[in-house]
């Protein structure tokens, strides 16, 4: 289910007091329960996809800690990344190697009769799939001991607030919480309650408001006039943002109100002065997932220059991959993954240029984030065609200039209303980049209903409620 | 005093603030809505009395009405809006002969029986429930959640497009509503490929605009249907037009005035199915002079008004 239907709101409302009535290990099983139905509510049959990977991971894990031969450790991690990744491959992948390996025959002029199996993907498969390989990969380094208690563990692969788009939160993190059983806490609801509401905002107030212009524009980029194509790029970069944002806001608010702490998996991306900081406020979870086990193993920048670039590709290639199966997100991965090599390339130009301007540190600091922003937003325009033809019609419509005037723009009405939330999505995220608006939110009890007032009546004025599902779902 | 008792003050206080919170945000828009110079706002405080009505979806805003009004000498009022369906159109006309006088001609471009209409659209005339019982009963039909919402909650009465507008025209008039866009080059070219277009029309719709054309007729008004121009090369693209037009005259006993592919050339239109403000002047010069909009001289009737 998402969270942003009618089936959630009841689903929440019977199993957060039942939840907080009960405890131990029948609270466990409950949380247990509630996280394969919230899963099985989408297709009952993938329920086993994530028993079989919780089974062999733990399984794995207690083998891997128990084997003191390095070898037989190697294997057994090995068939726990078999199974994960052959899952993952399979589901999300088969099907798009295959077309991509028949156009490759067919641009040699061979006819194969290779046909695709039209595998539907199950939601949330590449998410639980990292977060359980972490488990086995942290047993493996001897960084955790493994959970002997199956139900617990099945219930961190599970849980139902971050299961099907993140955080991905690691074990280590994670199992400890487990040990103690959380009473319900006022001031944990309120401020759980808070960052869920937030997060809503995000999602049907933006996000969803912003979604109908990217949407048209996108589907057919050549009928529409180029202003409308700098609309469309510019709302794509705040919906997604908010539309994932707003799922983690959301995960992480459930997940305080019964009692867990994950970690922020954005801090203000969009006001970032260069790329590698980008990446440390953007998906947080997914990029140091990718930096902890796949580009430190690699390397990292511990074997010179070449190899620390090549690494770097490589990291943001897979991470592109991860994202979905098309040429399109492959490409996203290597234009961030060139952008974080052109930045360490020329950073130190970049600097004396600035120094010799004698511009002021504002200056500097606006440039460096104009600049980032809009070459994450050249990036975002392939992440979001459906092919590199969609892509380019888009960018040479937009060099193009042809249409760009204010008569051109299309739903005025819904541009203006998209311009308005960005405004004040803005403004929330300055105070609070600037002045730490949440933590007074936080603090003080009068600001926090206030705050909690004021977005139930943004949501009503501004939200839309037809269960769009989360961008992020997909992957 | 417990802190259990202060957090259930706390949550009686915040439930408190939130709901008259929400009824004064309400109330402050709803007296934008009804002070609003926009069609329908006139439609509801009684002041959209005119000698020429004219209902439609967009391709309906052609009927550019200060262009008519210059023509013409005579009154106009233009109920058409984006994506308008025939059910809630059926409303609307209905309100406006409780509350208005009876205009003396209503012209309605029957393009709108077509399923590509937005029936969700009348969830957006949420904002005019507090002024018309048929409006009220019409949503809690068909659609129940949006009239209950807005119930629970009276600032999602306003959380529509439709209130948007009526925001923008508050202070002034909505008349000259029409596209000033030229198609583009592209799109002109793109036509090509384009697939057949299919009206995709249903009895209800049928059934729908027959009671509207009945019951204005009772009242005394002449009622003529027409079919607004398109591009040219996307009007012959539509593949059943001919189907649609003699099932609206089965259905109604009217005669369809087709003139679809009534004008040439390519400045007129801001896309394949809207004329802009230039192609609007020439449709309504056609329609003048076939009679379909009379001048006030022969038509006799305007003074006074």
């Amino acid at each position: 289910m998402i969270f942003n239907s009618l089936a959630f709101l009841v689903f929440v409302a019977i199993f957060i007091p039942l939840y907080f009535a009960l405890k131990g290990r029948a609270r466990l099983l409950l949380a247990l329960v509630g996280s394969y139905l919230f899963y099985g509510w989408w297709d009952w049959r993938f329920l086993s996809l994530i028993a079989m990977s919780t089974l062999v991971d733990y399984w794995v894990g207690a083998a891997i800690y128990k084997e003191n031969d390095e070898k037989r450790r190697q294997r057994l991690l090995l068939l726990s990344m078999v199974v994960n990744l052959g899952f993952l491959g399979f589901f999300k992948y088969f099907d798009f190697f295959i077309s991509s390996f028949v156009e490759l025959l067919q641009s040699f002029g061979l006819q194969p009769s290779v046909s695709t199996l039209g595998i539907i993907l199950p939601v949330g498969i590449s998410f639980y799939t990292f977060q359980s390989m972490s488990y086995t990969i942290d047993i493996y380094r001897r960084k955790l001991e493994p959970e002997h208690d199956l139900v617990k563990f099945a219930t961190f692969v599970a849980f139902w607030p971050q299961l099907v788009a993140g955080p991905i939160v690691r074990a280590s993190d994670f199992l400890p919480q487990f040990r103690s059983d959380h009473p319900f806490e006022w001031d944990r609801f309120t401020k759980g309650s808070a960052q869920v509401l937030w997060g809503f905002f995000k999602k049907v107030a933006i996000a969803d408001s912003l979604a109908p212009i990217v949407d048209q524009c996108f589907a057919d980029p050549s009928s529409f006039g180029s202003v409308n194509l700098y609309i469309a790029v510019i709302f794509y970069s705040f919906q997604i943002y908010c539309d994932f944002s707003g799922y983690s806001d959301i995960a992480i608010g459930f997940a305080r109100i019964l009692g867990f702490d994950f970690p922020a998996n954005f801090r203000t991306p969009y006001f970032s002065g260069n790329f590698s900081e980008f990446w440390t406020r953007w998906h947080i979870s997914l990029s140091s997932w990718l930096r902890d086990y796949l580009y430190i193993p690699l390397g990292g920048n511990r074997h010179g220059t070449a190899k620390t670039y090549r690494n770097l590709m490589l990291t943001m290639l897979l991470g592109g991959l991860w994202h979905g199966a098309n040429w399109t997100f492959v490409f996203w991965g290597w234009l961030h993954g060139m952008y974080l090599v052109v930045q360490r390339l020329f950073s130190n130009v970049w600097t004396s240029v600035m120094h010799t301007l004698k511009a002021p540190r504002w200056a500097n600091a606006g440039l460096s984030i104009l600049l980032v922003y809009l070459f994450t937003n050249l990036a975002w325009v392939f992440f979001r065609s459906p092919d590199f033809s969609t892509a380019a019609a888009v960018l040479q419509k937009m060099a193009g200039l042809e249409g760009f005037t204010v008569a051109q723009i299309m739903n005025k009405f819904l541009v203006a209303k998209g311009v308005l939330l960005i405004a004040f999505l803005l403004l929330v995220e300055i105070s609070d980049f600037r002045f730490n608006y949440s933590s007074l939110v936080v603090r003080q009890p009068v600001f926090r209903l206030a705050s909690f007032a004021i977005l139930l009546w943004m949501i009503a004025f501004f939200g839309t409620f037809n269960s769009n599902a989360f961008i992020y779902f997909q992957f | 005093m417990s802190s259990g008792v202060k957090r259930i003050l706390w949550v009686f206080a915040f439930a408190l603030f939130t709901f008259t919170g929400d009824r004064i945000g309400g109330e402050v828009l709803s007296s934008i809505v009804s002070e609003s110079q926009f069609r329908f706002s006139r439609l509801y405080r009684g002041e959209a009395g005119c000698d020429l009505l004219f209902m439609g979806n967009s391709r309906g805003l052609i009927f550019y009405q200060p262009y008519i009004e210059e023509k013409t000498g005579l009154e106009t009022c233009n109920l058409s809006y984006n994506a308008m369906p025939m059910s809630l159109a059926r409303v609307l006309l209905s309100d406006y002969l409780d509350i208005n006088p009876a205009p003396r001609k209503l012209i309605i471009d029957i393009s709108m029986l077509d399923t590509r209409m937005d029936e969700n659209l009348s969830t957006g005339f949420n904002c005019y429930t507090p002024y018309s019982a048929r409006l009220r009963n019409f949503l809690k039909a068909r659609f129940p959640k949006a009239w209950y919402g807005g119930r629970v909650s009276h600032l999602f009465r306003y959380n529509n497009e439709v209130f948007q507008r009526a925001l923008f025209y508050w202070k002034n008039s909505d008349k000259d509503w029409l596209l000033d866009r030229v198609i583009t080059p592209t799109l002109r070219e793109k036509v090509k490929e384009e697939a057949p277009f299919l009206f995709t029309y249903t009895d209800e719709m049928l059934a729908d605009l027959k009671a509207v054309v009945d019951f204005y007729e009772e009242k005394g008004v002449e009622v003529v249907l027409v079919v607004n121009p398109y591009f040219p090369p996307f009007a012959k693209k539509i593949a059943n037009l001919d189907e649609l037009i003699a099932a609206t005259q089965a259905a109604t006993g009217l005669i369809v005035h087709n003139y679809a592919d009534s004008i040439a050339g390519t400045e007129g239109f801001g896309d394949y199915q809207h004329l802009n403000k230039v192609g609007s002047r020439q449709y309504l010069d056609l329609l003048i002079r076939d009679g379909i909009l009379p001048v006030s001289a022969s038509f006799g009737f305007s003074e006074g008004r």
